[in-house]
């Protein structure tokens, strides 16, 4: 059922992430540097120590240890300073990568269409921009900087196993095909593995964000260990896999062990033959068998990397699925003819088969104030979507000031044309966040003035710190009328040409809807509008009354020419009014 | 019932509970770091026994030697490795559960963290606590290779292994002594990441009203500042974890000098054999892994604190309701308010009573959301009481009020699942009762509206739905579970006139064979339909009587009708 974002291919978030990297190039450089100079140091101690060997075995002076040891003391401080920026630099050049990706993440998934993200589901949006991005985050701490500095460590220091005698390099090259062996066995294994544990920690995270949203709601209805017991067995699921996974881990960290003692074998034997010929020292044989051994960690961590390069390598090919979405057209054009809206023709299904609207015509001049009205299922709020361009029509075309709403593209659309529908969010931050939403660069006075034209100067000087209050989930709650209220001062900030208002009023709860209605009204003030009004009052207000009957228009006129007609309207106005029908209200 | 735990609670509880486990993983782990430990000194002795001597019968058995080594430590940690990652996944789900036990609290949570920064409690601090299970079965595993190692070194060179022994605390003490500022920034770091994942949650749960004034770009920026906060945070920190890493780096490497020549001078002595000596170095050379490890140390366990922490803080939150101890007798108790102030109400009293519609018509929103908290128990009033039958409310376990009373608020999350699992979630209805009640919420017109029917899927918060939609929903649900005595707070707010009259016919007909019911609204619709009105204005009882009667009054006809 779910439609997740797109996952980018291996190419291309290679590509992003080279791309990123590259914006910062010092860093970049100075961390390759740094890296080749940790790795340079790593090589002198044991060849040191085989160098200290051969010393003792020849019985030489007290004073012949002091190179070896000294190289060592240098190879320890020069390598120390290259670990300090090795790492520090890695961080440099990494994370502003990381933190543009996330940013590109956000942003497309911010200007996804409505419908899109609704199909995705909000938890696929916030597993990227959370767990995703927290992978990769920790891939960037630990598995990034123990790639690169394994990966210096082995050629270093096979390069030092050759120098010592062609022939000893050539027995610890005799290990690779046991760990490529090792290798073949495990990640054909293990990518499935991880994807299902990548899909098990994804439904977690719903089952987690549906019990922490819905919480007040399940208490009501007493479901609260039915939300429970589905994050417990997501948990399980997820739990399960992990188990799995690290399972498959030891028997392939078995194979590595196997590849270790193999090599060791190897170069201790190659030794031993040499030396045998006096073709090396003994000092050369122990050197190489250290050098080896040194090599158990770099070669393990290189292989180990593969492993989190598997599990951040989804997160990231996630993440580059999100940023790889074309952008959208930014630019906003300015109308160049009267902001006439035009609804030719226009039919929907959002089901193939169930059509929703059908032929319907609609001419929306400016200024004009035009009331939706319909039983519900009849089509108002798909209309209202089409005509605000957030759904594009199955059949006909919409025009803005003479251009179809494609060919404006939907940044200019949104400029121009505003939408309030019944969903209310508060942002997290202070009032003056959320108003700012509408225009960035506002002026208190601005502010202040959009929030008196919408009533809410009633209530502001109860606020502790008026516009720099925090509202919302970590401040001052608002109520939904306020919130609300708060959004239509938002359309008053962004000023468009036309308003579309799709109930509106309606979380506010009937007893608060009149404030609200106001509101809607002043916002409305000056500026075309389509209205969604399922309080009728709102369509006696209107200039033109459109009543929509199964996807089809079926009335049009002013309140008092419908209600005169004595048709679908006419009843509705009476169901609403109720027993006092008969009685005038002006 | 739970007693809120210290950060040092929740931290620890991962070890103590899994003590039997743990006392099977350590040993194991702890065999596997000896086993690393031992491949130096056996590489000493196939050197001085076979390669040195350049015997083929003491050089293959040398290498035996080494095989079993390498067989001991690779299966011990297989299995010490299994049981202790079983023992961190048990406890990172048991803190997740807990944490969301804690969300969906019956008596609900005085809690205002972001859902985005809750679901991070839940995931990402639950497996950073649990991590410490294995960080310790690693520590001690390091510290029993110094240990074993110190006391191999004594048999060989007593200056050596006091050199080491007192060499190996300091070196480490020096590596701790920087950790706190890395733990700090660590902090500060994971702070700032779960900023922006909040409010990049936030922004996404946002998305429409956000679309629907194009603020995305205004949006996009304002995550752009905190993500950047975030990045220079993080920068900040890896400096410092490379101070630490380089500062291990020189430790060890200096110590290794050290040890190399005075093991040098002895060998060259005479006090120490050729194996001896390659075992020694190599040895030393080992150790500064497990002083690595132990250097870490205290910077994970940092950061499992600050984890901690933050799961002991949530954990710590009040309930929002009392709960008492109580159970109402009888069978089906009415609702009573009596003389009640509270909030903007004041002196109101009403009744609920069997098979009666009760509207109350309310002004002020403020003060109907005061009556639902009232009538929820999510609210105590300072004057005059609630009582369930003839219990306080507060007296009366979540449970039992409950099974009194169905308080539907006005904004309802709808989860994810089909029509049928929305409305009838446990599947309790007979398929003739789930026709009554989606005829009485009008919700049979949403089912209607898909092919699917009753299996048409849902999408989390209902929004595939509409809001009128969602709402006849809500009231399907809440008509479902046919309570005693429900409480409905504008169930018809986003519906149109035509549909909502035909809720109010459906909904007293159904609720007049099971219970009473509360309709806290100013809808004329139904108003009219209720049995009886109570009219309240600026938090008084104004009038009582029917929709019909009271319309006599202007002022309750320019509040309702408006």
């Amino acid at each position: 059922m779910r439609d997740l974002l797109p996952i980018a291919s291996r190419r291309d978030t290679t590509r992003v992430a080279l791309r990123l990297l590259i914006r910062q190039p010092w860093a970049s450089a100075a961390t390759v540097l740094s890296f080749v100079v940790v790795g340079l140091a790593g090589v002198i101690a044991p060849y040191a120590l085989g160098v200290i060997v051969d010393v003792v075995r020849d019985g030489a002076e007290r004073s012949d240890l002091l190179p070896p040891v000294l190289a060592i003391v240098i190879a320890a401080l020069v390598g120390a300073v290259a670990a300090v920026f090795a790492v520090s630099t890695l961080a440099q050049a990494a994370l502003p990568a990381l933190a543009e990706l996330r940013e590109d993440v956000l942003d497309r998934a911010l200007h996804l269409e409505s419908s899109r993200l609704e199909s995705a589901g909000t938890g696929d949006v916030m597993a990227r921009v959370g767990d995703d991005v927290r992978t990769v985050t920790d891939a960037l701490d630990q598995a990034v900087p123990l790639l690169l500095g394994s990966l210096t460590a082995i050629v270093f220091t096979g390069g030092g196993l050759f120098a010592l005698d062609w022939r000893l390099g050539v027995a610890g090259l005799l290990a690779l095909p046991v760990y490529a062996t090792a290798l073949t066995w495990y990640l054909p294994r293990s990518a499935p593995i991880y994807r299902g544990e990548r899909i098990a920690q994804g439904e977690r995270a719903e089952a987690l964000m549906a019990g922490i949203q819905g919480a007040s709601t399940l208490r009501v209805f007493g479901h609260e260990s039915m939300a429970v017991e589905r994050i417990e067995h997501t948990s399980d699921a997820a739990r399960g896999l992990a188990l799995d996974v690290y399972v498959l881990l030891t028997r392939f960290w078995a194979r590595m062990n196997r590849a270790e003692l193999l090599g060791l074998v190897f170069v201790l034997t190659a030794g031993f033959l040499l030396v045998r010929n006096d073709a090396a020292t003994v000092g050369a044989a122990t050197a190489a068998a250290l050098y080896f051994h040194r090599l158990f960690n770099p070669i393990g961590g290189v292989l180990m990397v593969f492993d989190d390069v598997q599990s951040s390598g989804a997160s990231l090919t996630r993440l580059a699925g999100v940023a790889l979405l074309p952008d959208v057209d930014r630019e906003v054009r300015e109308l160049d003819d009267e902001p006439v809206l035009e609804i030719a023709g226009v039919g929907h299904a959002w089901e193939p088969g169930v059509p929703v609207l059908a032929d319907v015509d609609l001419r929306i001049a400016p200024g004009e104030r035009i009331a939706l009205v319909g039983a519900t299922g009849a089509g108002k709020t798909t209309l209202a979507a089409i005509a605000a361009g957030l759904v594009e029509p199955t059949t006909g075309e919409v025009q803005l000031a003479g251009r179809t709403l494609a060919e404006l593209g939907s940044t200019t659309v949104r400029r121009h044309v505003a939408v309030v529908s019944q969903e209310v969010h508060v942002f997290t931050g202070t009032l003056r966040d959320n108003l700012t939403l509408a225009r960035a660069a506002a002026t208190d006075d601005e502010l202040l003035d959009a929030l008196s034209r919408v009533g809410a100067d009633a209530w502001l000087g109860t606020l502790p710190d008026g516009l720099d209050t925090t509202v919302g989930a970590f401040g001052t709650a608002l109520t939904s009328a306020r919130a609300q209220q708060v959004a239509l001062a938002r359309v008053l900030l962004h000023d468009p040409v036309l308003v579309v208002l799709d109930e509106a009023t309606a979380e506010a709860g009937s007893s608060g809807a009149r404030d609200l209605e106001d509101a809607a009204l002043e916002v409305t003030r000056g500026r075309a509008a389509l209205v969604v009004a399922h309080r009728l009052t709102q369509a006696r207000t209107a200039d033109r009354v459109v009543v929509l009957d199964h996807g089809l228009v079926v009335e049009e006129g002013t309140h008092d020419e419908l209600v005169e007609a004595g048709g679908r309207y006419a009843t509705l106005w009476r169901a609403w009014s109720g027993p006092s029908a008969g009685r005038p209200l002006r | 019932m739970h007693s809120p735990r210290s950060a040092r609670q929740v931290l620890l509880g991962p070890l103590t509970r899994n003590g039997r486990l743990l006392a099977r993983a350590y040993p194991l782990i702890a065999l596997w770091q000896l086993g690393e430990a031992a491949v130096p000194v056996m590489i000493g002795v196939v050197i001085d026994q076979g390669v040195d001597s350049g015997e083929v019968t003491p050089f293959l058995l040398s290498l035996l030697g080494l095989s079993a080594v390498f067989l001991a430590f690779s299966l011990s940690y297989r299995f010490g490795g299994r049981i202790a990652l079983r023992a961190q996944q048990d406890e990172s789900h048991r803190l997740r559960l807990e944490v969301a036990r804690h969300v969906l609290d019956p008596r609900g949570v005085d809690d205002d963290r972001l859902s985005g920064e809750t679901l991070s409690l839940a995931t990402a601090d639950a497996d950073k606590v649990s991590f410490l299970v294995r960080q310790v079965g690693f520590t001690l595993a390091s510290l029993a290779a110094v240990i074993v190692t110190a006391l191999y070194l004594f048999t060989v060179d007593v200056t050596l292994a006091v050199l080491i022994l007192l060499g190996l605390p300091l070196t480490i003490a020096i590596s701790q002594a920087v950790s706190p500022m890395v733990a700090r920034r660590t902090e500060r770091e994971q702070a700032a990441i779960a900023g922006a994942a909040g409010l990049a949650g936030d922004l996404v749960q946002g998305i429409r009203p956000l679309k629907g004034i194009g603020a995305e770009d205004v949006a996009s920026r304002r995550y752009a500042r905190v993500s950047l906060a975030a990045q220079r945070s993080g920068i900040v920190t890896a400096r410092s974890w490379g101070y630490l890493s380089g500062l291990t780096t020189v430790i060890a490497g200096l110590f290794l000098a050290l040890v190399a020549w005075v093991a040098g001078t002895k060998a060259l002595d005479g006090e120490l054999s050729l194996g001896q000596l390659i075992a020694v170095v190599g040895l030393t050379q080992f150790l500064a892994e497990p002083i690595n490890a132990l250097g870490d140390l205290s910077a994970q366990a940092a950061a499992s604190w600050a984890s901690a922490r933050r799961i002991a803080d949530f954990l710590a939150t009040e309930p929002q309701v009392i709960e008492g101890e109580l159970v109402p007798p009888g069978d089906r108790p009415q609702v009573l308010l009596v003389g009640v102030g509270s909030g903007p109400l004041k002196d109101v009293s009403l009744t609920s009573r069997t098979g009666e519609l009760l509207a109350v018509a309310v002004d002020d929103p403020a003060a109907a959301d005061e009556l639902v908290a009232l009538l929820a128990g999510a609210k105590h009033p300072h004057v005059g009481h609630v009582w369930i039958g003839e219990t306080p409310l507060e007296e009366l376990t979540i449970a039992a009020r409950r099974r009194a009373v169905l308080v539907m608020p006005h904004e309802t999350y709808l989860p994810e699942g089909t029509l049928r699992s929305v409305v009838d979630p446990v599947g309790q209805l007979s398929p003739e009762r789930l026709e009554q009640v989606l005829a009485a919420s009008a919700a049979e017109d949403v089912v209607a509206l898909h092919a699917a029917g009753l299996d048409h899927a849902v999408r989390a918060r209902g929004s595939s739905l509409s809001g009128g939609q969602r709402q006849r929903l809500s009231l399907a649900r809440a008509l479902a579970a046919d309570p005693p005595v429900l409480v409905l707070h504008d169930p018809t707010s986003a519906v149109d006139a035509v549909t909502e009259q035909r809720v109010a016919a459906g909904l007293r007909k159904l609720r007049q064979e099971s219970g009473a019911t509360i309709v806290i609204t100013s809808s004329p619709t139904l108003l009219a339909a209720a049995d009886r009105v109570i009219w309240i204005r600026d938090g008084r009882v104004l009038g009582r009587g029917t929709h019909a009667d009271l319309l006599a009054e202007d002022a309750y006809r320019a509040a309702v009708l408006r």
